[in-house]
């Protein structure tokens, strides 16, 4: 049997285990299959969407959070003590400011790496943005920061070169529920985004 | 005072995050990045479930069970691979499949899909109804073989050695049909890898 041809049973979860065992050793020497299992994968985790989808009990969210909480305890969660408390040290300099807005992102690299935004504000309405873990921008092209108030029209706010961590003063006020974002532009800035932001956060 | 509000933009903050984001948190054993996870995808796990499952108890077990492997492997999941979406979706669905294989006797029931199970007393999503329209739509634009195929394959958890003997066929026609049907519906359903699953909310 050629397993070749096993790529979209496989998909479906459609082999009996012995099948799937030797299509998953095949796998790990076939590039080829690999790349047609992705895209397979894909559609028929679309297929998903096809049943009809009755909310589950309220009872099963918890069962799962709880057993997850019982496996591996969340004692000192990473996400505040070294990402904000990264924004903490940017927001600690400019004097009693508060993290109005924090994003997180995976960086398309082929090293998994996290990209973080804070945006903090201060009393007097500075408002900093610091962003760190963003690979350098690619050649002819720069990362432009962007601050969209409610129902407006985006503003440009700073432009930088990424590979290093940045903090950068958003220019003029910065209204309350306002959107700063990041998108990648050419060399030069844009005046409106061009590309879907890599990074995004409501303040 | 300040650990409060920092804790609020986290959990604020995830709702901004893509799916592939929020996994990789879950590898760090961030537990409200798994709640986002089930909060986004939880009811369309657990309608695929009992789809495969017709049954309650089986379907939330699998979606646990599902779950509970994202939990514990977030850290090998490799985006450059695929969309986190397809991932837990794929563990869900493997999960129903082995129950449903364990579970033989069920699957002497109708296999009709207007047989599904009733949706009780709520009325679904409207995103998601209209994500099944669309499967729907372009499932029936399948030639019958092909839909049947795909149909008894996910949604009924058949071997592909199960549906040859089950259509009497010979297994080569049954792989053929699969591979159609499949590949017709991802140009059906547009270039999945275009989609985004991450936009800003504005």
């Amino acid at each position: 049997m050629d397993p070749h041809d096993l790529t979209a049973a496989y998909a479906l979860d459609a082999l009996d285990p012995e099948e799937a065992a030797a299509y998953e050793r095949h796998l790990s020497q076939c590039e080829e299959c690999r790349e047609q299992l992705a895209e397979l994968n894909e559609t028929a985790a679309a297929l998903a969407f096809g049943a009809v989808a009755p909310a589950p009990p309220e009872r099963l969210r918890a069962s799962i959070l709880d057993a997850a909480a019982a496996e591996r305890s969340n004692v000192v969660p990473l996400l505040r003590r070294r990402w904000v408390a990264r924004g903490l040290a940017v927001a600690a300099a400019a004097a009693a400011c508060i993290v109005v807005g924090l994003a997180v992102s995976l960086s398309q690299s082929s090293k998994t790496q996290f990209t973080s935004m804070s945006v903090s504000r201060d009393a007097s309405g500075v408002t900093i943005m610091h962003v760190a873990g963003l690979p350098a921008a690619p050649a002819g092209k720069t990362y432009e920061a962007w601050v969209i108030p409610p129902g407006g029209a985006p503003r440009p706010a700073a432009l930088f070169p990424g590979g290093v961590s940045m903090t950068s003063r958003l220019p003029g006020t910065v209204p309350q529920g306002a959107i700063v974002a990041v998108t990648v532009e050419r060399a030069g800035g844009s005046n409106k985004p061009t590309t879907t932001p890599i990074l995004s956060t409501p303040t | 005072m300040r650990d409060a509000r920092i804790s609020d933009a986290v959990n604020r903050q995830l709702a901004h995050l893509s799916d592939e984001a929020l996994v990789a948190l879950a590898a760090r054993s961030e537990q409200s990045a798994l709640a986002e996870l089930y909060d986004r995808y939880g009811r369309s796990a657990y309608g695929l479930a009992l789809r495969v499952l017709r049954d309650q108890a089986l379907a939330e077990d699998a979606v646990q069970e599902a779950f509970l492997t994202v939990w514990r492997t977030a850290s090998r999941f490799m985006p450059e691979r695929g969309k986190a979406s397809t991932w837990i979706l794929t563990l869900v669905h493997r999960r129903a499949v082995d129950a449903v294989r364990r579970e033989q006797r069920r699957r002497a029931d109708s296999l009709d899909p207007a047989d599904e199970p009733a949706v009780e007393g709520a009325e679904e999503d409207a995103f998601l109804h209209l994500q099944r329209e669309r499967v729907q739509a372009a499932l029936r634009s399948l030639p019958d073989a092909q839909r049947e195929a795909l149909e008894l394959a996910y949604y009924g958890g058949f071997s592909q050695s199960e549906l040859a003997e089950r259509l009497g066929q010979p297994l080569g026609t049954i792989k053929s049909r699969m591979f159609g049907g499949l590949s017709r519906m991802r140009e059906l359903l547009g270039e999945p890898g275009t989609e985004t699953s991450w936009t800003p909310t504005t």
